[in-house]
């Protein structure tokens, strides 16, 4: 699903240099649940922008589902992010003017779907995270994990095959964090690639997988037993 | 493509202040464009109504005697053919006013006799047989002054000559449904009793006074003027207006003494001093519309701008969803269509109204029908073009900004 190989990613300035990924190699299988960790400043975000397109890389090559796109220009990578990748952001980023179906609706304007399909999938997707009753409200008249599950629900409405979270539950209580790392297992169950960017362990645990990244680079891989996720979930 | 009109439209009803003061701001400009541009349009013609004369090969001066055995009769007869035979003049005459320059005779003339009978006011010109030829102007019916009409006009001179030569506005007013042959020998009456008969019609001179609604109210009454001051109206051949000037100023100056010979001025400043008030106001409603324009302008990118500061995160996450940099180039272009569409329509009402107030209050002609929509569109122009800018801001903004911290 995603092959990354010796990314390196340099920001400059007049007066510095600074490498945020070295040499950054990875490669995450159709299915998988990843769990990305490592300190503050070790690349983790760099490497989520990167791996969501969001941000060019200065060298090295990225294989996303079969396509490389190590030199997309902006439209190309704007039309895959939107096809393919599904965002899940920490502080949510619903849109505070929107109601909860124009905020689903979101991305699914940018694809093309014409208004029935367009109500069909925010529908559904609203359904499954919860939240179909609630369709007309504001984001502002919603907890913090119901906002959430509203922008799972957007990350979901276009059938991504890759979903990027970035610290999903960073700004929720742990009933919440709970309950969103649910819906991800679910999502992830039916075949949705997932790879989460976290600074907690015990989430990361939950993950089928971890990685963790220091000073730009994976320094370390972690398959992790069915039976730990399964002890970290009922913690 | 996908034009989210809906759910725009929709987060601006929650968020609408700004959006709100601005298209008020569009509608009161569209509307003192629309209405300003109209008086302006309204001026322009009534500048450029054709005066009938020469104009731009035509001048005249003051001509008056301060000693006191002064000839003036001699002095005009003397002063004309000598005028007359200057190279480049084309013809010259003696008159009591000068069309446009503000400041002659009026009078009313009508069809019968009596003191209760409605009148047609109209300018009095002064003039001997050389006046159509000075003045460059077409009789249409009828035939000039002969030598025979000529009378002297003194100081003392209370009664009319018996024949006068008029526009066809003028027939038009006084016998509105006859033709110009049929009106020629028909009587006047001036000063309620006295009667003139009409010899002559020509097609158009102006009267001295360029805001009066009677402008085009013209008679010519055979008469040389034996008064102390007079002034002489010159029509130079083509293109050598100046060179006559100076020609016909040095003749007159060393022709004669106890006279002063002055007020020399082309009829094109003569014509232009006329129309000062109008001019005035179309150089100050201009100015006031171009700057309204551009502070609409300045308040559309100052909203769009604070808009896209204030949205920032916001942007950058619909880039991370798939937005490319055109549609959310779109999105605000859009924004501004809905506000200026708003402001358009309500300045579209308001110019409207205001319009039909100023025709009631100030006797203006009523907007024409099409400047509506032309304001409509020039405004929702300038909001697309001002708000070009910051949506193209908006669109640098770098989808990675969705990750990063509030």
């Amino acid at each position: 699903m995603l092959t990354m190989k010796d990314i390196k990613k340099v920001f400059r300035t007049d007066l510095v240099e600074t490498h945020a990924l070295r040499d950054f190699s990875l490669e995450v299988n159709e299915g998988e649940f990843v769990a990305v960790t490592g300190p503050s400043g070790s690349g983790k975000t760099t490497f989520l922008n990167i791996a969501g397109l969001l941000e060019t890389f200065t060298s090295g090559s990225y294989v996303l589902d079969g396509m490389d796109v190590s030199n997309l220009n902006d439209k190309q990578r704007s039309k895959i992010r939107n096809e393919k990748i599904g965002f899940i952001f920490q502080s949510f980023n619903l849109i505070p003017d929107l109601d909860l179906f124009d905020n689903v609706d979101v991305p699914l304007r940018y694809r093309g779907f014409n208004s029935a399909e367009r109500k069909k999938r925010i529908e559904e997707s609203l359904e499954m995270v919860g939240l179909a009753s609630r369709m007309k409200h504001l984001p502002a008249q919603l907890s913090g994990g119901q906002q959430q599950r509203v922008a799972i629900a957007r990350a979901l409405a276009g059938e991504p095959r890759f979903l990027l979270a970035d610290e999903p539950t960073g700004n929720l209580d742990t009933k919440m964090a709970h309950s969103v790392m649910d819906l991800l297992h679910e999502i992830n169950a039916n075949g949705t690639t997932i790879v989460m960017v976290t600074h907690d362990m015990h989430l990361a645990k939950q993950a089928g997988r971890n990685i963790f990244v220091r000073d730009g680079r994976v320094s370390e891989l972690h398959d992790v037993s069915q039976s730990e996720a399964t002890d970290a979930i009922s913690a | 493509m996908n034009l989210e009109i809906g759910p725009i439209f929709r987060a601006m009803m929650r968020n609408k202040v700004g959006a709100m003061l601005i298209m008020l701001q569009i509608a009161v400009t569209m509307t003192i464009i629309a209405n300003g541009f109209s008086i302006i349009q309204e001026r322009k013609a009534l500048m450029a109504r054709d005066s009938g004369v020469d104009i731009a090969n035509s001048f005249h001066l003051s001509n008056v005697s301060f000693a006191e055995d002064f000839d003036m009769q001699t002095a005009v007869i003397d002063d004309l053919k000598a005028i007359r035979e200057l190279p480049g003049v084309a013809d010259a005459i003696q008159v009591n006013a000068i069309p446009l320059s503000g400041s002659g005779w009026s009078m009313g003339l009508q069809t019968e006799a009596g003191d209760d009978i409605d009148g047609s006011g109209t300018a009095v010109y002064m003039v001997d047989d050389h006046a159509l030829s000075a003045y460059d102007v077409k009789l249409i019916a009828g035939r000039n002054f002969e030598l025979t009409d000529l009378r002297w006009r003194t100081d003392n001179t209370n009664d009319w000559a018996d024949v006068l030569i008029a526009t066809e506005a003028l027939t038009k007013s006084l016998f509105p449904d006859l033709t110009p042959q049929e009106v020629i020998g028909k009587t006047v009456f001036i000063n309620n009793h006295e009667p003139i008969i009409i010899i002559g019609i020509i097609d158009k001179l102006q009267a001295p006074w360029s805001g009066w609604n009677n402008l085009d109210h013209v008679m010519l009454t055979p008469d040389r003027l034996a008064f102390r001051g007079n002034r002489y109206y010159i029509r130079a051949e083509e293109g050598v207006r100046d060179d006559v000037m100076k020609r016909v100023e040095e003749t007159l100056s060393n022709r004669l003494s106890g006279r002063m010979i002055q007020g020399m001025e082309s009829m094109e400043e003569t014509q232009r001093e006329s129309y000062t008030g109008a001019s005035g106001m179309i150089k100050m409603l201009t100015l006031i519309m171009i700057v309204l324009t551009i502070i609409t302008a300045m308040g559309i990118v100052g909203l769009a701008s604070f808009s896209v500061n204030r949205r920032k995160k916001q942007i950058g996450t619909r880039r991370a969803l798939g937005a490319a940099k055109n549609s959310i180039i779109r999105y605000f272009m859009i924004e501004n269509l809905i506000i200026s569409g708003a402001g358009v329509i309500v300045g579209a009402i308001l110019t409207v109204g205001l319009n039909m107030i100023l025709v009631q209050a100030f006797s203006l002609t009523p907007i024409a029908w099409y400047y509506v929509p032309i304001g409509m569109i020039s405004l929702l122009v300038i909001g697309q073009i001002a708000v070009f800018g910051p949506a193209q801001k908006a669109s640098s903004i770098p989808p990675a900004l969705a990750t990063r911290s509030a």
